[in-house]
């Protein structure tokens, strides 16, 4: 992600996060402005920074990064039961550190120093249910599998209490993340929803950016960031007392950072698309500029169906509101039109359900999209659209 | 109009007496008032502050073995999927000596919106949970800190072992000398490792307890505002005793006041003041008089609230277990309504006297005869209105006789305070037919002849002092026979079920080889062991009906040994004693005086009772009484409880064996498996622990009662002032006869010593009335246990002796005036009618 960005009021989760990544810089003077969505435009500099030339180191990068501020594993998934009906889902592992890596407190019973949250949902045409749980965790832990939540390289797990993202990879010369088991289970009102899912990667991991370096701002701050887009899904989905069996694709997210936007940005629109004639699309539009008036931050990889990345820059693409819904007491847009010229892309991105608020302590919209051919009206692709700081 | 106002008022230049004493009465009837009320006040605040802490109003998962939970636990529940959150809960002591609770929490699990409302603005909730920490805790809690509001906040205070707690935020709405921090900070403080105090839930999140754990779910645990609330009905009934005193003192005031004002009054219609605006600035003056008592009142009732809140705090804490706040919390409408309760007293007290001035008769002429006559006429109301109340309290009382036992609190208050009034109401029509039946003995004797028919002519003013005098006593009776009857039945209730001579409480890991050692002493003569649970009483099932209840219960095993057996207090059984303790063994049960009260069980009941592996059926076999225990209780043999309800294990009473020495065998228990310093308690430390508390539970009912008693005094001490000049007045002429001065003064001491005497008799069987209404309907209902009624003579004689003593006081000074003034004054005196 992407991540949330915000110009509300906070909210309590929110500010709890917001409240924690308040460290290394003078804590009092950081509160007086909280800078960028959830205080992911705050200065670190006690931390380790993302920039370009970083090599990625695969396997091991699968896993956390402590001395980074944030990190997340992001899944989403679009997904078809038996009878044909559309289904999405998301599942994300969150995590925080609270204090700068030379500042790290002692060890002891409950002590903490980074902090996770996990979110998930599940939706099915105007029903959308989310949950969202939060753990601590200790980096020096002596035994990282004993935390309440985490990520182990070996074998590869990310985790929060019983919500869990896992290999089935055994072949050590495979991608850990090439095979994957999800589960997770919440309830709401009493009835349980959830998923037990299985993915089978079918492409390559893909790196944005430069080798991995994703800028995100004019100014050179950025994460790093890779996915792995090329998921087959398949399993059963728990919604409303039903269990569904479902298939479909996947999209997951890996990226950390210690300031990902500058202050001023205020949020960000981002798109995945798993296109019908096998490319993703990745696209993302941070808002706000430094002065009034100045652009916003556009950057997009289109991915061929080997795995290849072509990088779109701000000036090859736009990325333009045509309508909005009211979701959650705000308007949210829901149709979007997407044109890459470079490429011959010029598509209408369309949410069928605006009802995909994350009320959660970090809230945004997430939710599946529809991409039409603007002019033909020609179904081109699904995947899903994340709009944080409205 | 104000030189009209400045006219009545005048009066009180003239009689200050009277000024005093209106404002005295005003000013303790509202000063008692306002103390309860401020007590009560506090208290809820600190009730509800408690309530809103996550230690109340979650479910509770307590490991089945009894070992305390750990990390471990928690992990693992989690990764089942269980929304469960530890809580650490533990004890420090700061350096004064006053122990805090420290509340150690995990903001990010525990359900609700708790941590959040506990880490205040939340911002703060990163500093809450990320190393140094921070301590929350109310400002009131500053004081043992020995911090002022002003450096508290960020404050760093050391302790006493050399831990410093991390800095201080405050928080009002925590309740008092709690500490509450994240469970980090919590476990380094308390040093307790990875080990907890619980694991909670929110409420109902878990259908059943998972294997090994039990579960007791939030409702089970009383709050705190539930099992007090008779403490403080009883705390409200006795102000309001106070403020119907006090309010007497008033109404004689102001009755004198307008009886010496009525020329006065005529003279001003005549002068052209309209009747009406008469009566409007009666009701001003009596404005300004209230607020000026009222507000000495409330003043002086704060003040006195904060001596007696730190009894009622160790009280509720003792009994309840609820920690009390020692510092008052006022409300803003407690301040109003303490303005309000003074001002619509004073119009009740004042009624009559505004009714009497708008219906003044111009043309009336303001003689003692003609008074005489009206206080005829009075005499028959107040019959009449007696008589009425005594109706209204025989309906009530019928009505709570018809209710099952233990319901009708307020009723029973109704009822008494009916008795109370009706029997004040009496007491003036009682003392004149009693004055003209002596008058009529004495014919022969002239001197006393006059006594009598003075005193007759005194009674419209004493009356009221007498009726507060009365109500007074009464209630000092009543409440002091209950109290006493209490202790000596609590007294002898410890010595029955405290039979062992040591008690232990070991760790559960420890009990087992604890007892197995004890087993072998040759000084051991019997092991008792106990253990206790938690379970809802899902259905009564008696005779034929059943009924569902879902009430929560405690339940408590004793071993029913031979020592014990004899011993243990049963108030009814089924079979006999004999047949129960049988049956208990075999896996019966016994409940509690309280509990059979409370849902109108008897023996041979059957009980269904919640249990962790589905439902338990018992049968009621005995009832026994459990006095200062606030909830129902079933009693079951300690090995079935530990059976049937996976109870783990609680304390031993250790019996010895005639000339063993148990003070030997303690020091090697401690010794050997490293003890507590509270795990080995002897009996009698026991039984002086539990009088403690006994008496300091009482101790505000008998401070209170004996305010009301003084005030009473007060009362007629202030009746006697008033009219002080005018009997001097009356008295000069019989000097002048040839009276002499001692006799002229012993007399007035007769009279009124003896007219205290009279409505003190009429007190006492009165007060055994009360004593009889609270033991047997108040008591019931407020704490669910009956007891036996006790007189005590001596207190009996201790309350005709108050009453002679009260009035003999009352009496010297204006006597000791009388036998000062010169006889040319006294003549004057006569001079000036």
């Amino acid at each position: 992600m992407r991540q949330p960005a915000m110009t509300r009021p906070l909210r309590i989760g929110l500010a709890l996060l917001a409240a924690l990544s308040l460290t290394a810089c003078d804590r009092e003077a950081q509160r007086e402005s909280s800078a960028g969505f959830a205080g992911l435009g705050e200065q670190a500099p006690a931390f380790n920074r993302a920039q370009p030339g970083t090599p990625l180191s695969i396997p091991e990068d699968h896993g956390s990064h402590p001395d980074f501020r944030i990190e997340w594993w992001y899944l989403t998934a679009n997904l078809e039961d038996e009878q044909g009906e559309s289904l999405g889902l998301q599942w994300t592992l969150f995590r925080q550190a609270s204090i700068p890596p030379d500042e790290r407190p002692e060890p002891g019973p409950w002590v903490a120093d980074q902090l996770w949250m996990a979110h998930m949902a599940v939706s099915r045409g105007e029903t959308h249910r989310v949950a969202e749980r939060f753990a601590r965790g200790l980096t020096a832990s002596s035994a990282p599998s004993r935390q309440q939540a985490g990520v182990t390289l070996e074998p590869f797990r990310a985790w929060l209490d019983n919500w869990r993202l896992e290999s089935r990879v055994t072949d050590p010369q495979r991608d850990p993340l090439s095979r994957l088991e999800l589960e997770a289970m919440a309830e709401h009102n009493g009835e349980p929803f959830g998923y037990r899912l299985e993915l089978i990667a079918e492409g390559p991991l893909v790196l944005h950016g430069e080798d991995g370096f994703s800028q995100k701002t004019a100014d050179g701050q950025g994460s790093m960031y890779y996915s792995q887009p090329f998921y087959r899904i398949d399993g059963k989905v728990i919604l409303d007392g039903e269990t569904r069996s479902v298939t479909g694709r996947a999209w997951l997210d890996r990226e950390w950072s210690s300031q990902m936007l500058e202050p001023w940005q205020t949020g960000w629109d981002w798109v995945s698309l798993h296109l019908a004639d096998g490319r993703k699309l990745m696209a993302y539009r941070l808002r706000g500029g430094r002065d009034e008036g100045s652009g916003d931050y556009l950057f997009g990889n289109l991915i061929g169906p080997e795995g290849d990345s072509t990088s779109i820059d701000g000036t090859e693409m736009s990325l333009t509101p045509l309508e909005t819904s009211h979701v959650a007491g705000r308007d949210m847009p829901t149709r979007w039109q997407l044109e890459v010229p470079v490429q011959g892309l010029d598509l209408v991105i369309q949410a069928p359900h605006a009802n995909r608020w994350m009320a959660t302590s970090v809230a945004y919209w997430e939710g599946e999209v529809i991409a039409r051919d603007r002019e033909s009206g020609e179904r081109l692709g699904e995947g899903y659209l994340e709009m944080t700081g409205y | 109009m104000i030189i009209t106002l400045a006219t009545l008022l005048s009066h009180y230049r003239r009689h200050p007496g009277q000024l005093a004493m209106l404002l005295l009465g005003l000013w303790v009837a509202s000063a008692l008032w306002s103390s309860v009320q401020a007590i009560n006040a506090s208290a809820r605040d600190s009730y509800a502050r408690a309530e809103a802490l996550f230690t109340t109003g979650l479910d509770r998962l307590e490991r089945q073995d009894g070992e305390p939970p750990t990390r471990e636990d928690f992990l693992r529940l989690r990764r089942q999927g269980l929304p469960v959150s530890p809580l650490l809960e533990g004890q420090i002591e700061v350096a004064d000596g006053t122990r805090l609770t420290v509340i150690g929490i995990d903001p990010l699990t525990l359900p609700g919106d708790n941590a959040f409302a506990v880490a205040g603005s939340t911002a703060e909730l990163g500093d809450f949970l990320i190393p140094p920490w921070r301590t929350r805790l109310a400002p009131d809690t500053l004081a043992a800190l020995e911090l002022d509001a002003a450096e508290a906040e960020g404050a760093e205070p050391r302790l006493p072992d050399g831990h410093q707690l991390p800095a201080l935020r405050l928080s009002p709405s925590l309740p008092p000398d709690t500490l509450v921090m994240d469970i980090a900070a919590a476990a380094r403080l308390l040093e307790v490792g990875e080990t907890l105090s619980r694991l909670v839930t929110a409420p109902d999140a878990l259908e059943a307890a998972p294997d090994g754990w039990r579960l007791t779910r939030a409702e089970a645990l009383a709050s705190p505002g539930q099992l007090t609330e008779s403490f403080h009905l009883n705390l409200t009934a006795l102000a309001l005793l106070s403020l119907v005193v006090g309010l007497f003192i008033v109404q004689a005031a102001l009755g004198l006041a307008l009886e010496q004002r009525l020329g006065m009054l005529r003279t001003l219609r005549a002068l052209g003041v309209a009747g009406r605006s008469l009566v409007g600035l009666l009701a001003l003056e009596l404005l300004l008089l209230g607020l000026l008592g009222a507000l000495a009142g409330i003043v002086s009732g704060v003040w006195l609230a904060r001596a007696l809140l730190p009894d009622v705090a160790a009280t509720l804490g003792s009994l309840y277990g609820e920690q009390v706040g020692t510092e008052l919390r006022l409300p803003w409408h407690y301040w109003l309504g303490g303005l309000g309760v003074t001002f619509a007293g004073l119009l009740v007290a004042g009624s009559g006297v505004l009714w009497r001035a708008a219906r003044l008769d111009i043309l009336a002429l303001g003689q003692a005869q003609a008074w005489r006559h009206r206080f005829r006429r009075q005499l028959r109301s107040m019959g009449l209105a007696g008589g009425t109340c005594a109706l209204a309290g025989l309906g009530l009382w019928a009505w709570v006789a018809s209710r099952p036992p233990g319901e009708g609190l307020l009723t029973g208050f109704g009822m008494l305070a009916m008795l109370l009034l009706a029997s004040a109401l009496f007491l003036p029509p009682l003392l004149a037919a009693m004055l003209a039946g002596l008058a009529r003995l004495v014919r022969r004797r002239p001197l006393a002849q006059w006594a009598l028919a003075d005193l007759q002519l005194q009674l419209p003013r004493l009356a009221l002092a007498m009726m507060a005098l009365m109500i007074a006593l009464s209630a000092n009776l009543g409440v002091s026979s209950m109290v006493g009857g209490f202790r000596l039945t609590f007294l002898d209730w410890l010595d029955q079920r405290l039979v062992a001579d040591l008690y232990l409480r070991p760790t559960p890991a420890q009990f087992e080889s604890i007892d197995s050692w004890l087993s072998i002493r040759p000084e051991v003569a019997e092991r008792l062991a106990t253990r206790s649970s938690e379970a809802r009483l899902i259905e009564v099932e008696s005779d034929d009906t059943t009924r569902s209840l879902g009430l929560p219960v405690n339940l408590f095993g004793i071993t029913p040994g031979e020592h014990l057996r004899p011993s243990w207090p049963l108030l009814d059984t089924l079979e006999g004693r004999q047949a129960a303790w049988q049956e208990l063994s075999r896996g019966e049960a016994f409940i509690n005086e309280q509990l059979a009260i409370g849902k109108g069980l008897s023996p041979g009941d059957r009980l269904t009772l919640s249990a962790p592996g589905g439902e338990e059926r018992v049968r009621v076999i005995a009832i026994y009484p459990d006095y200062g225990n606030p909830r129902g209780e079933v009693l079951l043999a300690t090995p079935r409880l530990a059976e049937r309800f996976a109870a783990p294990p609680g304390s031993l009473g250790i019996v010895l064996r005639p000339g063993a020495d148990g003070q030997r065998l303690g020091s090697e228990l401690t010794a050997r498996f490293d003890l507590g310093e509270d795990a080995l308690q002897d009996q009698r430390e026991v039984k002086r622990i539990a009088t403690t508390i006994f008496e300091r539970t009482f101790r505000i009912t008998q401070a209170l009662n004996a305010l009301t008693l003084v005030v009473a005094a007060l009362a007629l001490l202030a009746s006697l002032l008033a009219q002080a000049r005018q009997r001097r007045r009356q008295l000069a002429p019989l000097w002048a006869l040839g009276v002499p001065r001692l006799r002229l003064v012993t007399s007035q001491l007769a009279q009124l010593s003896g007219m205290a005497l009279a409505t003190a008799l009429l007190a006492i069987p009165l007060g055994i009335a009360i004593t009889a209404g609270l033991v047997k309907v108040i008591n019931v209902a407020a704490f669910g246990w009956r007891l036996p009624l006790h007189l005590f003579p001596g207190d009996i004689l201790l309350t005709l002796a108050t009453a002679v003593i009260v009035a003999l006081l009352a009496g010297a000074i204006p006597t000791v005036t009388l036998w000062r003034t010169p006889p040319r004054a006294l003549l004057a005196e006569g001079e000036i009618t």
